[in-house]
């Protein structure tokens, strides 16, 4: 399963909902999968995109998905911990797991020698986890996610390709336009 | 009003109902009013660049935010402050118990604690240290304006001569 591939299926199904990006390659092709005011890039603050959108869901009704990455959420494994206890119903995580740091070098990361961040959401109290490595499970876990309570877990194996060009984000623009979105 | 409340009323004053932070025996004085008063929701961090990030993220959706740590923890929580808050403006007012002033008694707290305020410089943030309650709700309910005016983080410092601190 390519990244971009899965980000454009996340774009399909999420409607308005709010969508946070990781830093990298996450947030570069969720700006060419479609470029929304509801899209929340990060383009620094390696492992904390899941933070970010714990505070949105803290703080909104609305479904918020997190795209986080399996080298950045290993930087902030608490942050699993804390959703855990906060037990946010309407927050989706979904982690693009390529087993390695790609942007450093496509070093292996924890979870190509055993790290299994589902089971580590399962023991942190998250109730709803699923793995999947194509499409069609994604989608699956996608909608269940978007129907069922969560808070949701789902870890998705990807391949590493070429990189897309860098998207233009300025987190200024990007804040005040997600921002103002809620004011609407 | 004593000065933990005085925190609260100011918070209160400028609508900002969700804290984010890592549990501090000093600073516990105004996070315990504040997880006992339905105004707020409290979340608890494992630690503090964490609590930024769920701060960021809260603000983002319209709801304001604060966050209250140790300078201690302010040492885990910098890059946050660089790479997310400042580049994207977020007003996120940081209380900060101040160690390693008069009365520290410990010496793995001094040097970060000393550090903080210059950390707070270089990265051209704004703060203010209070050793007593003299003219606080003044200060504080100003820091949360400048910040907000700024939309940049203010650290207000709380040290061990204003809140009693830690005894060894």
């Amino acid at each position: 399963m390519l990244r971009f591939e899965a980000t454009q299926l996340v774009l399909r199904h999420a409607g308005n909902r709010p969508i946070v990006s990781n830093l990298g390659p996450t947030t570069d092709e969720l700006w060419h999968a479609g470029h929304r005011d509801r899209n929340f890039y990060t383009y620094g603050n390696m492992g904390l995109c899941s933070s970010i959108a714990l505070g949105m869901a803290v703080s909104t009704d609305e479904q918020v998905i997190s795209l986080d990455g399996d080298g950045s959420l290993l930087m902030n494994l608490g942050t699993i911990g804390t959703i855990g206890r906060e037990q946010p119903k309407n927050l989706i995580v979904i982690v693009w797991d390529n087993e390695q740091w790609g942007q450093t070098g496509h070093q292996p990361s924890h979870t190509a020698m055993g790290t299994d961040l589902e089971q580590v959401a399962k023991s942190c109290g998250i109730g709803n986890t699923e793995t999947v490595s194509d499409l069609e499970s994604l989608e699956s876990a996608l909608l269940t996610a978007l129907e069922k309570p969560g808070p949701w877990f789902i870890v998705a194996k990807i391949q590493e390709v070429e990189y897309m060009p860098v998207a233009p984000i300025e987190p200024e623009m990007t804040l005040y336009r997600f921002r103002n979105s809620f004011k609407e | 009003m004593n000065w933990a409340e005085i925190i609260v009323q100011a918070l209160k004053d400028w609508d900002t109902s969700l804290i984010a932070y890592v549990p501090d025996i000093s600073i516990h004085q105004v996070t315990g009013l504040i997880e006992a008063d339905p105004f707020f929701h409290l979340v608890s961090c494992t630690r503090e660049e964490e609590a930024i990030g769920v701060a960021v993220g809260s603000y983002a959706t319209g709801r304001n935010s604060a966050v209250f740590m140790q300078s201690s923890g302010f040492g885990n929580s910098i890059n946050a402050l660089a790479s997310l808050c400042i580049p994207a403006r977020t007003p996120i007012p940081m209380f900060i118990n101040l160690r390693g002033g008069p009365g520290e008694f410990n010496i793995a707290q001094v040097a970060m604690g000393r550090a903080t305020r210059p950390i707070l410089d270089q990265l051209g943030l704004i703060h203010f240290t209070l050793d007593d309650d003299y003219k606080m709700d003044k200060i504080v309910d100003g820091a949360l304006k400048l910040c907000h005016a700024n939309r940049q983080p203010v650290a207000v410092c709380l040290t061990q001569l204003l809140h009693g601190g830690k005894l060894a």
